[in-house]
């Protein structure tokens, strides 16, 4: 008699699972390729700086879903990252990967520091002083402003506001959404790598319980500091690529408030799917949208999300991906004839 | 050097405002165990009734009334209907849930009233008298004395009474204070009340004070946390020493030269340091 457990020990069948997500990886470059063309320019730049925002939304899930840890401080180092992308790029003129690459990097050290204290806290506490942190870089940066080709270390010019180059490869708002676009999807293959790789078990681990981890010879702080470094890489590169969209930004772009919207909406879009960040960077930037275009009232869209964030803490902790997945699988249910319980 | 009476006097008025609001916040998470963010939402909108009242020709008095009335009876609503439903998950998602009634109150103040530049008037802005050379209005003075009021009056009424006992109780085992027969939900219930109460007059001050904004008076709530995490959510004296130092911090740094711009940070740097100060022994936590 052979033992039909191993038989069975892989959840799923990885040849179905490749072909699903290589349609997905199909389906989202036409989506990309035909949306870009189809928009008017101003739905480009509101979908640009969706793209952009659902990287910052990633690293909010990051923290979330593989640690269980609150920051609510993301926003500003997206505005760190921009801040630094934009006095690179205008400072030293390097094409416009480095200039993102500098803000991803300088926005994942200020991830450290805000992250240092999380080796000694957790939940609320956490929550609080990412907050605090979250407000502190506010007043700095409405104190200093953005850096807009001036001169000094300030980079504040004090005649006309200098543009950020855009990328060689997408000097079009067509082209730079499609640039974004592959941006994401490959914020999103470093996260994959990640939590697939060596540090997702450790998170894992450290999520389960810290006392297994430790027992089990994870490096705790070590893991809890990379966390929160990547997470500050993914929100400085989706600060760069805002201030590449627009070509400069807003010193009062980015309060605290901001922050604790981008975490609201990513638990409202899920956290822990893979749709949670896109969806809420689409709630962030593409739902006001189109209530402009139906010229209703922006602040709505707070009421909406502030309700979303309720329902969804209280009946659904998996936010709208859970529920689109769950509704996905009994509609298969239904068609196939068979029970909800079927896999 | 700069004369930093006036100063010192408007920022102890502010820092009034920042102990109502924080007394409000370390009662109900004694009681509750939740941390609420919305405190300052529930202020703000306290303030924007009032003003509505008052810009209608209603009575003044009935004006703030009906609006502390309105942030308590949300706050007791919310507790009593939703914050239930929440109450077996993690305190660090019970405080983030209050978040979400603070989005959705900016967006019906942002709705209903806009984000012109108000100001709430008090009757006792023009009454005012000298004390040490110094001015001082009425409000300010109102201000003042309702803070230290308000915290005595609660300090002895969690000392005193049988519902206080209760709340404390419940802030020490929530689980054992139930199974010994404390009325958990009524016991949370006046917490709310008393936290939206505070929160409603704070807001009220505040808007006259500062001015009448629903981002201003929401966010408001950022010093009123600080001082509660100076005092550990748990100690009303020393959350009033935090509320009373970063009002005060706040004010005197204004006509200092090159920091002055920076001044609105101070809550942060206090609490950032004061969270620091408390963790400084690494414990470490069987979970």
């Amino acid at each position: 008699m052979t033992d039909e457990t191993l038989t069975y020990s892989l959840p799923v069948d990885t040849r179905k699972v490749r072909l699903k997500w290589l349609v997905t990886a199909l389906v989202a470059v036409g989506a990309v390729y035909v949306l870009s063309d189809a928009m008017s320019n101003y739905w480009l730049r509101t979908f640009i700086s969706a793209a952009a925002l659902a990287i910052g939304s990633l690293s909010v899930s990051l923290l979330f879903a593989q640690l269980g840890m609150v920051s609510l401080a993301q926003f500003a180092l997206l505005g760190v990252g921009g801040w630094f992308a934009l006095r690179v790029s205008h400072g030293l003129g390097v094409p416009f990967e480095l200039a993102i690459l500098a803000g991803g990097i300088a926005a994942a050290a200020f991830g450290l520091i805000v992250g240092l204290p999380a080796l000694r806290m957790r939940g609320l506490y956490l929550a609080i002083i990412t907050l605090m942190m979250a407000g502190a870089i506010q007043v700095l940066i409405s104190a200093f402003g953005f850096p807009d080709g001036g001169a000094g270390i300030l980079g504040k010019s004090s005649g006309a506001r200098v543009m950020m180059a855009r990328p060689f490869l997408a000097q079009t708002d067509e082209a730079y959404f499609r640039y974004v676009a592959v941006v994401l999807a490959l914020c999103y293959g470093l996260v994959l790598l990640h939590v697939r790789g060596r540090p997702g078990r450790a998170w894992a681990m450290i999520r389960r319980s810290e006392v297994c981890a430790l027992a089990g010879g994870v490096h705790i702080v070590a893991y809890k500091v990379w966390a929160f470094a990547l997470a500050g890489f993914l929100a400085g590169v989706a600060g760069g690529l805002l201030a590449g969209g627009v070509g400069q930004l807003d010193g009062s772009a980015f309060p605290a408030s901001q922050s604790i919207m981008l975490f609201a909406l990513t638990i409202v879009g899920g956290a822990y799917s893979w749709m949670g960040p896109l969806i809420a960077g689409l709630m962030l930037r593409a739902f006001p949208a189109l209530l402009n275009d139906f010229h209703v009232d922006g602040n709505i869209a707070t009421i909406v999300f502030g309700a979303g964030l309720l329902h969804a803490l209280m009946t659904a902790p998996q936010g709208i991906a859970g529920q689109l997945q769950d509704a996905t699988k009994a509609l298969r249910a239904k068609f196939s004839g068979k029970s909800g319980a079927a896999r | 050097m700069p004369d930093f009476m006036p100063f010192f006097v408007s920022g102890l008025a502010t820092a009034s405002t920042y102990v109502l609001s924080a007394v409000g916040i370390v009662v109900l998470y004694r009681a509750s165990g939740v941390v609420n963010f919305s405190q300052g939402a529930l202020g703000a909108l306290a303030a924007f009734i009032s003003w509505s009242i008052v810009e209608r020709g209603g009575p003044e008095p009935v004006a703030w009334f009906a609006g502390v009335l309105v942030s308590t009876s949300l706050a007791f609503l919310y507790g009593r209907a939703l914050a239930p439903r929440l109450a077996f998950s993690d305190p660090v998602m019970r405080a983030v849930a209050t978040l979400g009634v603070a989005l959705i109150l900016l967006g019906v103040m942002g709705y209903v009233w806009g984000e012109l530049p108000r100001r709430l008037r008090l009757p006792t802005d023009t009454m005012s008298f000298e004390l040490i050379g110094v001015r001082i209005t009425a409000t300010r003075a109102i201000a003042f004395a309702l803070a230290v009021l308000s915290t005595v009056a609660v300090m002895a009424f969690l000392a005193g009474s049988r519902l206080g006992l209760q709340m404390r109780a419940l802030a020490n085992n929530r689980d054992l204070s139930a199974l010994l027969g404390v009325p958990v939900l009524r016991a949370d219930g006046y917490a709310w009340i008393i936290s939206g109460a505070l929160a409603g007059v704070s807001g009220i001050l505040l808007a006259d004070l500062q001015r009448l904004s629903g981002q201003t008076l929401t966010f408001a709530v950022i010093p009123a946390i600080s001082a509660a995490v100076i005092g550990r959510f748990s100690s009303l004296p020393a959350t009033v020493v935090g509320g009373v130092a970063i009002g005060v911090c706040e004010a005197l740094l204004t006509p200092v030269p090159v920091i002055g711009p920076f001044r609105t940070a101070v809550p942060f740097v206090f609490a950032v340091v004061a969270l620091l100060w408390m963790q400084r022994k690494s414990t470490f936590v069987y979970r």
